[in-house]
C-alpha cells in the first residue's frame, strides 16, 4: 500500500517535472506543425485546437484527463492519432532490448566479477577491471557503428539496422549491454571481495570445504543483494541509453517515439513517453525488492 | 546459482537462433530517409521527405524541372487564357491507383474544398488568389484568380486526389491509404519507419521498371551509410555529408552520382540596429570571407559559390558576382563605418576616442557541418580584427530566435528554391516578423526598399518577360544591398546500389525520377 502510493507520488512528480520543462523549451510548436508560410487564422485556429493557448496546468489537466480514459491523443494535426496504441507498439520493443541487454551484462558482468575477486590482484584481476573501464568509457554512439561494421559489414553474419527478427537484436543489445556488463563486473568484484572476507568464509574453509562451493555458495550468495541493488538502478540508465542506442540501430522503440517528438514539439507524445519510462523504471525497482526477498531469507521474514 | 544459469544459457541461446536465422532474399530497391513523412498525403505534408513521397503517389498537373521552369505532368498542356485565367489540359486517359479514372472534376474538387476551408490545409493560405475553378469538360480545367498571380504554379503542387477524398470523411484516408495517379502506389506503413510501393502499371509514363519500392527511417547517417555498404539499401537521396563520400565511392557497388542543387545557404543579418544597419558594414563582411574556399573546403567540389538567392541555372538568375575576397577594401569599407580593423592599429591610435573593432555574435544549429563552418567565418574574420562570438543552439531554440530577430547574424540555408517570388516573402518590407503578424514573416533580417518591394510585388503579377527583368534588376539591388551574405549552392548527391540504374536526381531533390529508373540484378 505504503509502495503503490510512493509510486504514484514519483509519476505525478515526473509529469509535473515534464511539463514544466517543455513549457520551457524554446520554439513554437505550431510552427513545426504548420511551416513557415502558415496564416495567422491558421496559426491561432491550431493553437486553440490543440490547447496550446491555455495555460501549462491547463494543458497538464487535460492531459491527464485524456490519459486516464486512455483517449489521449497526439497534440499534432490533422488526424491527431491516438498516443497509448503508439506506446503499446513501442514499448515492448524497448523492454526486449533492454531485458536483453541486461542478460548479456549479466552473463558477462557475474563471472568476471567472480573471478577478478577469487584471483585479485592476478593478472586475469587487473585485466577484467581494464576491460571494465574500457566498457563504462565507450559511448554508445559509438560502439554501435564500430560493432555494425565488424560484424555486419566485415564479417557479414549480422543485419545493420531494424528489427524484425533475432539477428536484428543482437549488436543493439550488446551496444547497450556492455556498459552495464563492466560497471556490474566492478560491484560483483567489490561485493565478492567484501563477502569473502567475512568470518563464515574463513569457518567454511576451516571446515574443509572446497574453494568452489565456497565461492559459490557462501560467498557469491550473499554477495548477490548488493548486485541486486545495482541492476534494479542500472534499469533506468539502460532505459536512457536505449534511446542512443535506438538511434543507431532505427529500433523502432520508445527512444525513436520520443526522438519524434521532440522533433515535431508533440507535447502529450512526449509527456505520455517519459510518463511511461518512469512507470517502466519504478515496476523495476519494485520487482527488485521482490528479487530480495526470493535471494536472501532474511528480507523474506521481515 | 540456479539464476545465474538460466541467464547464460538464454544468451547463449539467443546469440545461437541470431546466428542461424536465414536472411530472407528480397527483390525491389531500398530508400533510406533520415526522418518520417509526418503524412503521406500532399495537401498536409510540410517537410521535404513527405512532400517528396506524397508527390511520387499523387502528382500535380504540373511539376518543376531543374531550371525552376514548371513542367506539364497530369496536365498535357496549358495555357494563360488572360491575366487571370489559367487553363489545364488533361492528359488522356488518366487513372488513379484504384482504378477510377483522373478527370477534370477531381481535380476542381481537390483545389476547391482547400479554398473553400472544407479541406484543412497548412497550404490554404497559398492558393488565396484563385477566385473560382471550373471544369468544362472532362479533360479541361479553368482556374480563375482573384488577380495576376505568377507564382499559382508553384502553389497548385500539393497532389490531386480523388473527388471523394477532396473533402468529408474520406478525406482523412489520403493519409493513411493514400490514392493517387503517380509512378509509384501505396501498398502499406507498418509504422512510421516502413512505408512499401509498388510500381503503377496504368502510370501514364509507362509502368516503372522497379519491381517494388520500399522506404526505411535510419536515423542515424552512420547506419544509413553502412546499410548501403552492406547492400541492403539502394538509394540515399541528400541525407549525407560531403566528408563520408571517399568512404562511400571507395565501394565497387555504389556510385555518387551529383548534379547542381537548388538550395541556398546564406548568413542572415540583423538590419534593426548596429552593427548591420550600415550597409558598409554587411558590404565589408561580404569582403572579408573567403568563400569559394570555405566551399571548397568543406563540400568537396560538391557546393557552387552563390551571387543570390538563385541558383546559376535557374531561368530568372542574373549574375550579380557575389562576394569575393578583398581584404584591402574591406578595411576601408569597416574603417569608413566607424570600426578599427586589423593593421591599422597605428591610426586609430591617433584619432580620439579610438574606434572600436566589429563586434557580433553569430548563431548557427547544433549540425555538425554548420558549426565547423562558422568557425571558419570567425577566423577569415578575425584577419581583419573583426571577433565574432560563435554560438550554436538545438534547432527549435535556434529557429525561435531568427523567428523574433534575436541575433545579430545567423548562418542559415533556404532548402530548396525554384518560384523566385520566394524573394518577395524574404526581402519584402511587408514581411517582416512582427508581434502584429505573430512572427510569421520570412523578412527576418527586416530589410526594407520601397524600390525592391514595389519590383517584387509587379514581378508577382507580371507575365514571363516581364518577370525575367524585374527580378534581374531586384538580384542587383539585392548584391548592393546585400541584406543576406550569400554563401553557396549545395549540390544535391545521391548514392545509389548496382541494382538500381538510370537514376538521376533532380536539382530540387524530387523522388520522381524513380519513375524511370530501372532495377537491376546485380
Amino acid at each position: 500500500m505504503k509502495k503503490s502510493a510512493a509510486v504514484a507520488l514519483a509519476m505525478v512528480g515526473a509529469l509535473l517535472l515534464i511539463s514544466l520543462f517543455l513549457n520551457l523549451v524554446p520554439g513554437d510548436p505550431v510552427d513545426i506543425m504548420l511551416g513557415e508560410h502558415a496564416a495567422l487564422v491558421d496559426r491561432q485556429a491550431l493553437r486553440h485546437a490543440v490547447g496550446l493557448d491555455q495555460p501549462w496546468y491547463d494543458q497538464l489537466w487535460s492531459f491527464s484527463k485524456s490519459l486516464v480514459t486512455g483517449e489521449l491523443r497526439s497534440s499534432l494535426p490533422p488526424f491527431q492519432k491516438k498516443v497509448l496504441p503508439q506506446i503499446a507498439a513501442a514499448l515492448p520493443n524497448t523492454l526486449l532490448l533492454a531485458f536483453a541487454a541486461m542478460a548479456i551484462g549479466v552473463a558477462l558482468a557475474l563471472p568476471l566479477g567472480v573471478l577478478a575477486a577469487a584471483r585479485s590482484h592476478s593478472a586475469i584481476d587487473h585485466l577484467a577491471m581494464a576491460l571494465s573501464v574500457a566498457g563504462v568509457a565507450l559511448p554508445r554512439f559509438w560502439l554501435g557503428p564500430m560493432l555494425i561494421i565488424l560484424f555486419a559489414i566485415k564479417l557479414d553474419w549480422l543485419p545493420v539496422s531494424g528489427a524484425g527478427s533475432l539477428r536484428h537484436l543482437v549488436l543493439p543489445a550488446i551496444t547497450l549491454g556492455v556498459a552495464l556488463a563492466a560497471f556490474l563486473s566492478r560491484v560483483t568484484r567489490a561485493a565478492m571481495l567484501e563477502a569473502l572476507r567475512e568470518e563464515f568464509i574463513t569457518v567454511a574453509r576451516a571446515k574443509g570445504l572446497a574453494p568452489l562451493p565456497v565461492l559459490w555458495k557462501h560467498a557469491f550468495r550473499n554477495a548477490l543483494l548488493p548486485i541486486l541493488t545495482v541492476l534494479g538502478l542500472e534499469f533506468g540508465t539502460l532505459l536512457g541509453g536505449a534511446i542512443v542506442t535506438e538511434k543507431v540501430f532505427a529500433w523502432p522503440g520508445m527512444g525513436t517515439l520520443l526522438l519524434n517528438g521532440i522533433e515535431a514539439r508533440d507535447y502529450n507524445l512526449v509527456r505520455a513517453v517519459v510518463l511511461a519510462f518512469t512507470f517502466s523504471y519504478l515496476a523495476m525497482n519494485a520487482l527488485t525488492d521482490l528479487a530480495y526477498a526470493a535471494v536472501d531469507p532474511r528480507v523474506r521474514k521481515q | 546459482m540456479v539464476k545465474l544459469r538460466g541467464w547464460s544459457f538464454w544468451a547463449a541461446a539467443l546469440l545461437i537462433l541470431a546466428r542461424c536465422h536465414p536472411e530472407s532474399s528480397e527483390s525491389g530497391v531500398t530508400l533510406l530517409i533520415e526522418s518520417p513523412p509526418e503524412s503521406l498525403d500532399g495537401r498536409l505534408a510540410l517537410s521535404g521527405n513527405g512532400q517528396r513521397l506524397a508527390q511520387l503517389i499523387a502528382p500535380d498537373l504540373v511539376t518543376f524541372d531543374d531550371k525552376g521552369e514548371p513542367v506539364p505532368d497530369l496536365a498535357d498542356s496549358y495555357r494563360q487564357l488572360d491575366p487571370v485565367s489559367l487553363a489545364f489540359k488533361l492528359r488522356a486517359g488518366l487513372r488513379f491507383h484504384d482504378g477510377t479514372p483522373l478527370t477534370s472534376e477531381d481535380v476542381k474538387a481537390t483545389y476547391d474544398a482547400i479554398v473553400k476551408g472544407e479541406f484543412s490545409s497548412p497550404r490554404a493560405q497559398k492558393l488565396a488568389a484563385i477566385s473560382s475553378i471550373d471544369a468544362p469538360d472532362p479533360e479541361t480545367v479553368i482556374f480563375h484568380l482573384k488577380r495576376p498571380y505568377a507564382p499559382i504554379l508553384a502553389e497548385l503542387t500539393l497532389g490531386i486526389v480523388p473527388r471523394q477524398r477532396a473533402r468529408g470523411p474520406q478525406a482523412a484516408l489520403q493519409d493513411e491509404r493514400p490514392v493517387g495517379a503517380g509512378p509509384f502506389r501505396f501498398v502499406s506503413r507498418s509504422d512510421e519507419n516502413h512505408l512499401e510501393l509498388r510500381p503503377f502499371s496504368a502510370y501514364y509514363r509507362g509502368e516503372p521498371r522497379i519491381s517494388r519500392l520500399q522506404v526505411r527511417v535510419v536515423r542515424d547517417e552512420t547506419a544509413r551509410v553502412l546499410e548501403l555498404l552492406k547492400g541492403r539499401a539502394d538509394l540515399l537521396l541528400g541525407s549525407i555529408s560531403p566528408s563520408v563520400l571517399p568512404t562511400v565511392k571507395r565501394n565497387p557497388s555504389l556510385r555518387v552520382i551529383t548534379g547542381p542543387g537548388s538550395g541556398y545557404s546564406y548568413v542572415g543579418l540583423n538590419l534593426r540596429g548596429p552593427p548591420f544597419s550600415d550597409r558598409r558594414v554587411r558590404q565589408a563582411l561580404c569582403k572579408a570571407l573567403d568563400v569559394p574556399l570555405i566551399a571548397e573546403a568543406k563540400f568537396h567540389g560538391l557546393a557552387v559559390p552563390a551571387s543570390g538567392m538563385l541558383p546559376r541555372h535557374h531561368w530568372a538568375y542574373w549574375d550579380t558576382g557575389g562576394c569575393r575576397r578583398d581584404l584591402s577594401k574591406a578595411a576601408k569599407l569597416l574603417a569608413e563605418a566607424g570600426y578599427t580593423t586589423a593593421g591599422s592599429e597605428d591610426l586609430s591610435a591617433q584619432s580620439t576616442p579610438p574606434k572600436p573593432p566589429l563586434r557580433f555574435t553569430l548563431k548557427t544549429s547544433s549540425d555538425r557541418l554548420r558549426k565547423s563552418i562558422a568557425l571558419i567565418m570567425k577566423e577569415q574574420l578575425a584577419q581583419l580584427g573583426v571577433e565574432v562570438e560563435l554560438r550554436s543552439l538545438e534547432f527549435g531554440t535556434f529557429f525561435n530566435d531568427v523567428r523574433k530577430g534575436n541575433f545579430d547574424a545567423v548562418t542559415l540555408k533556404w532548402a530548396t528554391v525554384f518560384e523566385p517570388n520566394l524573394m518577395q516573402d524574404v526581402f519584402s518590407s511587408r514581411n517582416i516578423p512582427s508581434i502584429d503578424n505573430q512572427f510569421s514573416g520570412l523578412n527576418r533580417g527586416g530589410y526594407a526598399n520601397a524600390q525592391l518591394d514595389l519590383l517584387l510585388e509587379r514581378a508577382s503579377g507580371a507575365d514571363r518577360t516581364q518577370r525575367l527583368t524585374l527580378y534581374h534588376q531586384a538580384q542587383e539591388i539585392l548584391e548592393r544591398d546585400l541584406p543576406y551574405i550569400p554563401l553557396w549552392h549545395e549540390d544535391v548527391v545521391a548514392v545509389v546500389s548496382s541494382r538500381l540504374r538510370d537514376f538521376q536526381p533532380s536539382a530540387q531533390g524530387f523522388l520522381q525520377p524513380l519513375a524511370l529508373a530501372r532495377e537491376v540484378s546485380p
